[in-house]
């Protein structure tokens, strides 16, 4: 099947559809989501709460022996707050940094995950097969339910993002000043923790484990580059994140042997290099040329300024000089002089050039208009 | 014991060693997630030295390996330099994209490539003593006992060689820098070893599980000494006593090997977090606790030092005036009374004159808040806690 063909079943073909629609939500509410986790500095939260998240669906399994995915996800749920809260417990009391705390947290949960699995893998219950989706996702059991449930955790989640985007916004930027208004900061703390854990449980069964983290900081890192306003950059992450979603399903689909989770992650990193390279105000390429350009100018300046100490020493201050004498001053080149020509500076007769009224005035003048221009 | 068994438990205890000594190092350095990053993204570098040696276990292949590793830490601060994000958000954006390639050349090659997914996560210890090393046709022993006993061997080497430039590298950059060590030279220099052990590591524990290795004995260790050489030590028997009773948990189980090393770990420093003697969450919410009635106390006889009236004095009217409630009052009563701060006349509270003298310090303390001075009172006035 390729993207054309894709794209003609999206609307007729049920399993497509459903998937399609899974990964654009999911895409969606982890992007908005995440990007309050990238703003806190708590990138890496995510990688450590996916990754405790799977002894609690391996709980989950044991406890009702059925697999149902919302009883896993609650189980899953359960666990990554319990890791969370873990993690909060290790920082505020202990002098372990946070980094120690994150790398325990997800390799300890993860291991006892991992340990229950191959437990339940030795069961004699035919039940067990596929418990192992949850590491790398499985995009395609998603069914109409999942998505569902995914539409109303993501409305939720908007609802109460708008319902307490002042404390949320107070909270990521000056959570001092937050304190002495009088907003309790550590509800809010726990609530905006609380979703971000929720949309990565949402996660696990379509991206898995393991890669859930990408899903979380890549939109929201995309976003970040193109602007500096807060609602702007959540509304960006969620349109990066569906549109990850979408094309990662897409793609992963017009192949064989590809699963969707690497693939979406793969796309929201292309969106990340893009928006690193190609954004106006920060992109690097953009940050280049605007390098180039003013050490250019400041190039042109010194030529000029060195060319009004000479000019300076004559009283017509138009008198002639020989380009030669510029030779041995760096950043001159014979452009540079061509430029200076244009703008009305220098006249240039045969190798010979001389310095402008205008040109005068403003290499004169030159250094205090600087000044000014930065008051 | 069978001889696989031993075998088996010998080989996960040098994985522990040789993870816990880069493991303390990176912990001290806070750059525990790093070795999460290189353990999810040496997977391509994994699959493409398949692909060029056909063996897990070759030696090209674990440099192959462990030179993407080093990529990942080399693009991780490329990308930290720019400055479009942090440092955090860096990792979480450089290692899911190299795990995600190399998941998906992996998939796509699976009739060809004797590797899967599940493998890579949690490795086939359980297998190792099988394949086994042949020198000119005798059986020295299984192969990745031989690996990864080298790479420890190269591992002491280099920490005994280099200890004093790590130390003080790791304690203070700044130092080491102008004394003339190469700041950069032993970070890379780290994060090499962290690679390599991650990588000979992988065969047996698994990617992911080799993080838990290198962070769980020294943050265990952490939390019980501040000494650099007793914490190397604590993180090694922590890492081998929990892979030895990992590996018999697992028989019991029948169950990962892995896994059930990874679950010892953190039932260990489950117990070290809980019960560690300064350092622990019992430990300093106990300490806590006393600071509090510390400062009741104190707050009690500056309120008593500034009152001369009886009405303010009196034993009844003390809850309402400090706004405490009765159960702590009377717990701060008490302790000012055996501490013979205080003494109760006619239901009147009034100050001794060792808790007038101790008041008086108290006031000095608060106003020149010099912090050795209270740890010299308490001796001085032998404050009894209760």
């Amino acid at each position: 099947m390729d993207l054309q063909e894709y794209f003609s079943l999206v609307f007729s073909d049920y399993t497509l559809r459903t998937i399609t629609l899974g990964t654009a939500i999911l895409g969606a509410v982890t992007g908005m989501l995440g990007s309050f986790a990238v703003l806190r500095k708590q990138s890496l939260l995510g990688d450590a709460i996916s990754h405790a998240a799977l002894p609690g669906i391996a709980i989950a399994f044991l406890i009702t022996g059925a697999k149902d995915s919302n009883t896993l996800l609650l189980g899953a749920l359960v666990s990554g707050l319990l890791g969370t809260f873990w993690i909060r417990g290790i920082i505020t009391k202990t002098h372990l940094k946070s980094d120690t705390a994150l790398g325990l947290i997800l390799s300890l949960f993860f291991g006892f995950g991992m340990l229950l699995l191959t437990f339940i893998q030795k069961q004699p219950n035919a039940n067990q097969a596929g418990l192992d989706k949850y590491l790398f996702g499985q995009a395609a059991t998603l069914v109409e339910s999942d998505v569902w449930l995914m539409a109303i955790v993501t409305g939720l989640c908007l609802f109460v993002l708008l319902l307490f985007w002042k404390e949320f916004k107070i909270l990521l930027f000056d959570k001092d000043y937050a304190k002495t208004l009088g907003f309790n900061t550590k509800t809010i703390d726990i609530l905006i923790t609380s979703f971000i854990v929720l949309a990565i449980v949402l996660g696990l069964q379509t991206v898995g484990v393991v890669l859930m983290s990408a899903m979380l900081l890549a939109p929201a890192a995309a976003a970040r580059q193109w602007t500096n306003s807060l609602s702007k950059m959540v509304f960006l992450a969620a349109v990066f994140g569906a549109f990850s979603g979408v094309f990662g399903t897409a793609i992963s689909s017009s192949q064989n042997n590809l699963s969707t989770g690497p693939v979406i992650v793969l796309v929201a990193s292309v969106f990340v290099i893009f928006s690193f390279i190609f954004s106006p105000s920060r992109g690097l390429l953009f940050r280049q040329i605007r390098f180039i350009a003013n050490r250019r100018d400041l190039e042109q300046q010194k030529t000029l300024a060195f060319m009004y100490h000479i000019a300076e020493t004559h009283d017509n201050i138009s008198h002639p000089h020989t380009i030669k004498i510029l030779n041995n001053f760096q950043g001159f080149t014979r452009k540079t002089l061509q430029k200076l020509v244009d703008k009305e500076y220098v006249v240039l007769d045969g190798t010979m050039w001389s310095l402008t009224q205008k040109g005068f005035d403003k290499a004169s003048n030159l250094y205090n208009q600087q000044a000014k221009e930065d008051e | 014991m069978s001889n696989a068994q031993i075998e088996i438990q010998l080989i996960a205890s040098l994985v522990a060693i040789a993870c816990a000594i880069p493991g303390t190092f990176l912990v001290l350095r806070k750059m525990a997630m790093i070795s999460d990053a290189i353990s999810h993204s040496i997977l391509p570098g994994i699959v493409v030295g398949f692909f060029i040696t056909q063996d897990l276990n070759s030696p090209l292949l674990i440099l192959l390996a462990a030179l993407t590793g080093v990529i990942t830490v080399v693009l991780v601060e490329r990308i930290q330099k720019t400055g479009l994000v942090k440092e955090d958000t860096a990792i979480g954006l450089v290692f899911p994209a190299l795990f995600s390639i190399g998941v998906i050349m992996i998939a796509k090659n699976a009739n060809d490539v004797h590797l899967d997914v599940d493998a890579v996560l949690l490795g086939e210890l359980a297998f190792a003593p099988f394949d086994r090393l042949f020198i000119s046709g005798t059986d020295v022993g299984p192969k990745s006992l031989w690996i990864i006993g080298s790479i420890l061997v190269i591992t002491v080497g280099l920490l005994i060689a280099f200890f004093k430039e790590l130390k003080v590298s790791t304690f203070d950059a700044g130092l080491a820098a102008s004394l003339g060590f190469s700041p950069a030279l032993i970070h890379y220099g780290l994060m090499t070893v962290s690679s390599v052990t991650t990588v000979g590591a992988f065969d047996a524990v698994g990617a992911i599980l080799v993080v838990a290795l290198m962070i769980a004995p020294a943050a265990s260790a952490y939390l019980l000494t501040t000494d650099l050489k007793k914490m190397l030590g604590l993180a090694i028997v922590f890492g081998v006593l929990s892979a030895i009773s990992g590996y018999w948990f697992a028989h019991w189980l029948d169950a990962s090997i892995a896994g059930s090393i990874t679950t010892m770990l953190g039932v260990l420093f489950l117990l070290v977090y809980l019960f560690a003697p300064s350092k622990g969450l019992i430990a300093v919410m106990y300490r806590e606790k006393q600071q509090r009635i510390e400062v009741s106390l104190l707050t009690f006889l500056l309120h008593l030092k500034n009152h001369n009236e009886e009405t303010e004095r009196h034993v009844n009217h003390l809850n309402e005036h400090i706004n405490w409630q009765k159960v702590r009052s009377k717990t701060v009563l008490d302790l000012a009374l055996k501490n013979n701060m205080i003494v109760i006349d006619n239901k009147i509270v009034s100050l001794t004159e060792k808790g007038d003298e101790f008041t008086s310090q108290a006031i000095d303390y608060i106003i020149t808040n010099e912090d050795a001075q209270i740890e010299d009172m308490k001796d001085d006035f032998f404050l009894f806690r209760g």
